[in-house]
């Protein structure tokens, strides 16, 4: 396990690992991770604000093809209040890959004033890939503000069909709407090469 | 005069329901056709099948561009031999800038003709003075496609896009709805000064209106499913007045 002294900051990108991570963040303490999976992977976060103040950001994503499959399960428990927790989680699907979420999400009867936000949105692009989310929200203290939402769909077809009535191709088509779909999270990262450099990574069928 | 696009005896249906009847027409280079008719007669309809929008199902009939088979291509390829629809709802798509996904499509095409992609100076500089045409904003470069724009802004993007891809054929559809009277006159001149001797419009409107500021040569009445009168800009005139049900 590892300890979030007062005041500290921790900030990486992990790209391709299965991450396994427990950190205690201490008051004003800021953590924010990004767990960038491109093949199988398996991941368990856990994050316990027990200081005022505390920032978590937890970011993933997961582009998936064959049989790739990659588990990711958050645990964020507010301890103490005043912490701000913010969750987006995105998994894109191919062939007939496997996303699995769980996310724990705990806010304790005294940990007032806090806000926690987890979001879980996923593109499933093709009929055999499969999803499976559960999040588990436990909010006992009244004076919070918490939001949770996830679903899953597919590509816009109509979107589809307006790119190629000008005359961009069907796979160029698809292509642009999931980078677009997988840039978000992307953008969040502070560390401007390597964020330039996997937006380039994904965008590199377009260019 | 050369013929530009032919459609004969086309049919054509969606979820197993017949809207397009036998429609038959013949377009030719430097022409503006307008396409009126009752909601429910199949104005959109004949338009998504032009463009090959997968939800509807051609069951007889056939369409030439130019003498080559349309309704064979794949929506893109019948996008890049010139055939551009003005979309009634131009669909919004987030995270997709517009600068990127019109310069795609213009460099798409542009393959497609064996000509080499422009470069972004180039590409810029042609954007800007297409831009003007329209009196579009340049904060709109930087957005997604349709994202955010109001309805007006959107109908211009339309004709913004017809203006960048150059097409020989423009289908605009329903391309006045929700425009207010500035807006309107701001998009029929861009859709007049885009008007050459080869290229040709078919304007699909509910009412007259929009027809004071693009004239047409033919005016069509389509009622279900079928082309039932064609006269010139008068009829439009003369739909104001009666009605479809006086007409048709």
């Amino acid at each position: 396990m590892k300890v979030l002294h007062s005041g500290e900051i921790f900030e990486q990108v992990f790209v391709d690992e299965s991450v396994n991570l427990h950190v205690m963040q201490e008051a004003g303490s800021k953590l924010k991770i990004h767990l960038i999976n491109f093949s199988s992977a398996t991941n368990a976060i856990t994050i316990e604000q027990v200081g005022e103040g505390c920032t978590t950001e937890i970011y993933a994503l997961a582009y998936l093809h064959g049989t790739e499959k990659v588990t990711t399960e958050t645990h964020v428990k507010h301890a103490v209040g005043g912490g701000t927790s913010n969750q987006l989680i995105k998994f894109v699907l191919e062939d007939e890959a496997q996303g699995h979420f769980i996310g724990d999400l705990k806010i304790v009867p005294d940990a007032q004033k806090t806000e926690a936000h987890q979001t879980n949105r996923n593109l499933l692009l093709s009929e055999t890939a499969e999803m499976r989310t559960q999040p588990q929200l436990e909010i006992y203290a009244d004076d919070v503000q918490a939001t949770h939402g996830a679903s899953t769909g597919q590509l816009d077809e109509t979107a589809l069909f307006y790119m190629q009535q000008r005359g961009i191709n069907k796979q160029k088509a698809r292509q642009l709407l999931v980078n677009a779909f997988m840039k978000d999270v992307l953008a969040t990262i502070s560390d401007e090469t390597l964020r330039e450099q996997l937006l380039n990574s994904i965008d590199g069928v377009v260019e | 005069m050369n013929k530009l696009l032919e459609i004969k005896n086309l049919h054509a249906s969606i979820g197993g329901k017949e809207i397009l009847k036998g429609v038959n027409l013949v377009i030719n280079e430097g022409e503006v056709h307008a396409i009126m008719g009752p909601n429910g007669a199949g104005k959109s309809t004949l338009s998504a099948v032009l463009t090959g929008n997968p939800a509807y199902e051609v069951t007889e009939g056939e369409v030439l561009l130019h003498g080559k088979n349309l309704l064979a291509m794949e929506p893109e390829v019948r996008a890049r031999e010139g055939v551009f629809l003005s979309f009634q709802y131009p669909v919004e798509i987030p995270g997709v800038s517009m600068t990127n996904f019109i310069r795609t499509a213009v460099n798409e095409k542009r393959a497609y003709e064996g000509k080499e992609p422009l470069s972004p100076k180039e590409f810029l500089s042609i954007m800007r003075e297409k831009k003007k045409l329209l009196e579009l904003p340049d904060k709109l470069n930087n957005r997604s496609v349709n994202e955010g724009f109001s309805g007006g802004e959107k109908k211009k993007n339309e004709i913004f896009q017809m203006a960048m891809l150059e097409p020989c054929l423009s289908i605009l559809d329903e391309t006045d709805s929700g425009l207010d009277i500035d807006a309107l006159r701001i998009v029929a001149e861009g859709v007049n000064r885009l008007k050459t001797p080869q290229n040709a419009s078919i304007v699909i409107t509910h009412y007259q209106r929009l027809l004071d500021y693009i004239v047409p040569d033919f005016v069509h009445v389509l009622a279900d499913g079928k082309i039932v009168k064609t006269g010139d800009k008068n009829l439009a005139l003369e739909l104001e007045e009666k009605g479809y049900e006086g007409i048709a």
